[in-house]
């Protein structure tokens, strides 16, 4: 018994807990039902395997024998980055997620816990009943929603200060024009290396 | 452990060897509905732990069959369900009905179906096909069998080639403060803890009196290897307070 152990108890006892708020996501991993996922941890050199049970819940493993069904490995920022639902397949191009076995495996074990979609009206409503817990709910939307709005409000605010008022960054139309100078210019430069290396090749005896 | 002719040990009383069986069931009969809570403070919750190691050890691959003798309230036989998927079988067994009872319950509660069957038998003369199970658990059990070497030779036989058996049980600690303390801890602190969650002084003193009569690692090894077993390894949890004893058949 070692820290090791009370660790791997631990995690797998709060993976659970967050589980259990979610039964569609139990339902997914129900179906893989004693399938063995390792996550391979780099920089860490730590590998911990998931089994998911008949009901959906994972077992955590520290070690097992043979080999895991599939292999996700990855830097831990990596690995959490590729359970997001917007930029998971980036990561996976990118070179930074690699998956070794059963792909069809890995995928569905990570899209069940990338869509892990916790009902939190849902669980507070057992503790306020329906009626309050809807009604905290619909002003915690409210709340984020106002949040989404001044956050973008005031990005673009600040945008706008910078490029038009302040004049310290350019403007986008700007950029594009200089960045379409910066090609025509590469362009030219290449068709004159080209030009002269014709010339050179021509001889000084034989103008044109 | 000199036991005369048909005679055994019951705690530190020597009894009938047709005699413990019973003993042993009116203990448990005793604990069973309190039996989870009492482990959880008896151990502080390190129990979880060393059956999470067991776990490790017992190496279970998807579609294999297990079974788990003395399962008690099957802490073990629900992780091995949900690891041998839905291919494989997981025997929950137990030698005392009450005990059963109180697990398939549990088991049934929680879900589990179609992968785990039930059986109450005694782990001395299990009525099990030879070369059936590839693997064959016994935690915290051992102790209570009368005759515990004819258990290790059912459970061999019960194996196939290549399966292995698990026997997680307390053993000797392996220095001494740490035994003194545990001494200290068994025989004054347990019995009034029983006495108290369980109502029942008498049954966790004999757990206490049981523990000190089992046979320690080297021994039981030697037992596990006479019993036809080979590369049998021990490790020791918690300072050797708990041992598991491992060895495969070939």
């Amino acid at each position: 018994m070692t820290i090791r152990d009370l660790a791997l108890e631990g995690i797998e006892q709060s993976i659970n807990g967050l589980l259990a708020l979610d039964p569609v996501a139990l339902q997914r991993l129900a179906r893989l039902h004693g399938r063995c996922v390792g996550l391979q941890l780099d920089g860490i050199g730590l590998t911990l395997y998931f089994v998911p049970g008949h009901d959906g819940r994972l077992q955590l493993l520290g070690s097992i024998e043979g080999e895991p069904d599939c292999t996700l490995s990855g830097s831990p920022l990596d690995l959490v980055r590729a359970g997001d639902e917007d930029h998971g397949h980036a990561q996976l191009f990118a070179g930074n997620v690699r998956i070794d076995g059963d792909t069809a495996l890995a995928q569905r074990f990570s899209e069940a816990l990338a869509g892990l979609d916790i009902d939190w009206e849902e669980q507070l409503s057992r503790l306020t009943g329906d009626i309050a817990a809807h009604e905290i709910g619909r002003g915690v939307r409210a709340a984020a929603r106002q949040g989404e709005r001044m956050r973008d409000v005031t990005a673009a605010n600040l945008s706008e200060y910078l490029t038009e008022e302040a004049r310290l960054l350019p403007h986008p139309f700007e950029v594009d024009q200089f960045l379409t100078d910066v090609d025509t210019l590469r362009d030219d430069v290449a068709r004159l290396e080209a030009r002269i290396a014709l010339l050179e090749k021509a001889g000084p005896g034989d103008p044109q | 452990m000199d036991d005369k002719p048909g005679q055994t040990h019951f705690g530190y009383r020597s009894v009938d060897a047709s005699e413990k069986a019973s003993l042993v069931r009116g203990v448990f009969d005793s604990v069973a509905n309190r039996y989870d809570l009492m482990n959880d403070l008896m151990s502080f919750g390190v129990h979880r732990l060393w059956k999470r190691l067991a776990i490790e050890l017992a190496g279970i691959r998807p579609g294999q069959r297990v079974l788990d003798l003395a399962s008690g309230t099957g802490d073990l036989a629900d992780r091995f369900a949900d690891l041998v998927g839905p291919e494989g079988y997981v025997v929950m067994s137990d030698i005392n009905a009450a005990m059963l009872g109180v697990g398939r319950d549990r088991m049934i509660d929680r879900g589990h179906a179609g992968n785990i069957g039930y059986a109450q038998i005694n782990a001395e003369s299990l009525p099990v096909e030879d070369d059936t199970f590839d693997l064959v658990t016994i935690a915290f059990g051992l102790r209570n069998v009368t005759d515990k070497q004819k258990a290790l030779e059912a459970m061999y036989r019960a194996l196939k080639p290549g399966g292995r058996a698990l026997v997680l049980e307390f053993s000797k600690p392996t220095n001494r403060p740490l035994e003194r303390l545990y001494d200290v801890y068994s025989f004054h602190v347990l019995p009034r803890m029983g006495d108290l969650v369980a109502n029942d002084a008498e049954s966790y003193r004999y757990l206490a009196e049981s523990i000190r009569m089992h046979p320690d690692q080297d021994t039981l090894k030697g037992m596990i290897e006479q019993a036809g077993f080979e590369r049998c390894d021990v490790r020791n949890l918690t300072g050797g307070i708990v041992a598991i004893h491992r060895g495969f058949k070939f």
